[in-house]
């Protein structure tokens, strides 16, 4: 077989890319296949590529279809894929399942640790000491000691049932 | 008009020139640029802008092209942004230390420039604006992830910290090669100023964070800080084996440079950053005996970028055109 891109060399780099649920093959030889592997990274790369090492790793259950278009704007997976960038705050929830598995890739992280709005105040209060407690709670689990262990969960109860009267009395 | 990146507050001696961060923001009412009409996009410049009292306020569509470049120059602006299709505003503080870029990638961008090292002063300057922001306008944020951005590569925090760092030594060695990889690892990124590529220009890089999630604003700061003092640790020890083993062929190449700098009669805008860069080292290390200029060169390396040229000729000017005048305002300061 001849290298699809120049035809004079014999291929000897076969590759596969599953892309959207349907697979392209591309047969090169060791020339071609090497200029193709120096292309510059660019952010369709880097999310094919995940793509691609994703659904390999399901490669035997079925495959899950991506995810339907934002119904506020209208962004399909596609147009995200090729330009990187979400169209709206309601494109987050629509392409989740995308998203996270592109911030495990490329943030190395899921979760925001940082700043937040004020108005997000007490929700965003409360659920920062009750990771923080539950962190604990498992590592005093783990060392068994469950003297510190009964404690911190009374702990993570009372911010709990604190949190659930602060929204109770926002909503009275 | 001071000069934010090399801002005049900053000497020669600091390998440091400057510390900027940037705050990535949108508001929950709009959809993101992308999807944003013309109107919808102007009205929100307009509402944004109607906040800030204190902000010269600009639409990008009634400056200039020199001006444009001149704000490209200092970093108060990207190249994406002047390139933007939809209405765009910008608002600058007087000192130019504070600035924000309105429908640049996200609807909100906020920029904090200060002088030499001082990350955790310009993280709370930006702080402020976006807490002055945040009273009238919801932001499209949400708990788990933060806020949001157009870009998944910016959700979290939307920060991006920066230093520009001279680093003329560490540049010529074997381990600044190796060293880049080790860098990208810590989620950290190093590149030449001007452009996406690490092509520098008078050996001036940009050292900045690339994740935004799973860290505080502090931590991420931090994390920059400490991978930058490693850095200049090592662009310590190429200097010292370079200034004490090769230390005639530095002083040719720095009188060299001074020699091109003082007579030549036309030059580009490359050339002369990488022989500004030169002249530092001679006058910060006492190798060149001539009398120091009373500008630093770092605001020399800001004057000859061609939107500042032609700011000063008041005109436009091509490409050789710049290059003559360059040379000629070089000359005039080292001849």
């Amino acid at each position: 077989m001849l290298c699809e891109k120049c035809k004079k060399n014999p291929a000897t780099v076969h590759m596969q890319q599953f892309v959207g649920g349907s697979k392209t093959e591309m047969h090169l030889c060791q020339e071609c296949s090497s200029i193709k592997m120096d292309m510059p990274i660019s952010f369709e790369n880097i999310f094919q590529g995940f793509l691609t090492s994703l659904q390999s790793m399901t490669a035997n259950r079925p495959m899950t279809s991506p995810s339907a278009p934002c119904a506020r704007c209208g962004m399909t997976v596609e147009q995200f894929k090729k330009t990187g960038k979400l169209g709206c705050e309601a494109c987050y929830q629509a392409f989740a399942k995308e998203i996270e598995a592109l911030f495990k890739n490329v943030q190395n992280a899921t979760r925001h640790e940082g700043k937040f709005p004020r108005r997000m105040g007490v929700d965003m209060r409360v659920r920062r000491e009750a990771d923080a407690l539950r962190k604990q709670l498992k590592e005093a689990v783990d060392a068994e000691n469950y003297e510190d262990a009964a404690h911190l969960r009374d702990q993570l109860r009372a911010i709990q049932n604190e949190a659930q009267a602060e929204t109770q009395e926002a909503v009275q | 008009m001071s000069a934010p990146w090399f801002t005049r507050a900053v000497t020669d001696e600091s390998p440091i020139l400057s510390s900027r961060v940037r705050l990535a923001r949108n508001l929950r009412r709009y959809p993101f640029q992308q999807k944003l009409n013309a109107p919808n996009a102007a009205a929100m410049v307009q509402e944004i802008q109607a906040i800030g009292t204190h902000f010269h306020k600009m639409d990008m569509q009634h400056l200039s092209d020199a001006e444009q470049k001149v704000f490209l120059e200092k970093h108060i602006v990207s190249p994406e942004f002047l390139r933007g299709k939809l209405p765009r505003g910008l608002m600058i503080s007087d000192d130019q230390n504070l600035s924000v870029m309105l429908n640049e990638e996200d609807h909100v961008r906020i920029q904090s420039v200060q002088a030499g090292d001082a990350l955790p002063e310009a993280l709370l300057a930006a702080n402020q604006v976006d807490d002055l922001i945040e009273e009238t306008h919801e932001y499209a944020f949400n708990a788990e992830h933060g806020y949001l951005t157009a870009c998944p590569t910016n959700t979290g925090t939307g920060l991006r910290a920066s230093y520009m760092i001279h680093l003329p030594f560490l540049e010529r060695t074997d381990k600044f090669k190796s060293l880049l990889p080790a860098i990208t690892k810590l989620g950290i990124t190093l590149r030449g100023i001007y452009g996406e590529g690490t092509e520098s220009m008078g050996s001036i890089y940009q050292i900045s964070n690339q994740t935004t999630l799973g860290k505080t604003e502090e931590e991420i700061i931090h994390a920059l800080q400490k991978t930058t003092q490693q850095v200049m640790e090592h662009e310590a020890q190429a200097r010292d084996t370079m200034l004490i083993t090769h230390r005639p062929d530095q002083e040719n190449m720095i009188y060299r440079a001074y020699g091109v700098l003082a007579y030549s009669r036309k030059i580009t805008a490359k050339e002369a950053m990488d022989l500004l860069s030169e002249i530092r080292i001679g006058y910060l290390y006492s190798i060149l005996d001539k009398p120091k200029p009373e500008k630093q060169i770092y605001q020399i390396m800001m004057e000859i970028q061609p939107g500042h040229l032609q700011r000063v000729a008041g005109r436009e000017m091509n490409e050789l055109e710049r290059d003559y005048a360059r040379a000629e305002y070089l000359r005039e300061i080292f001849c």
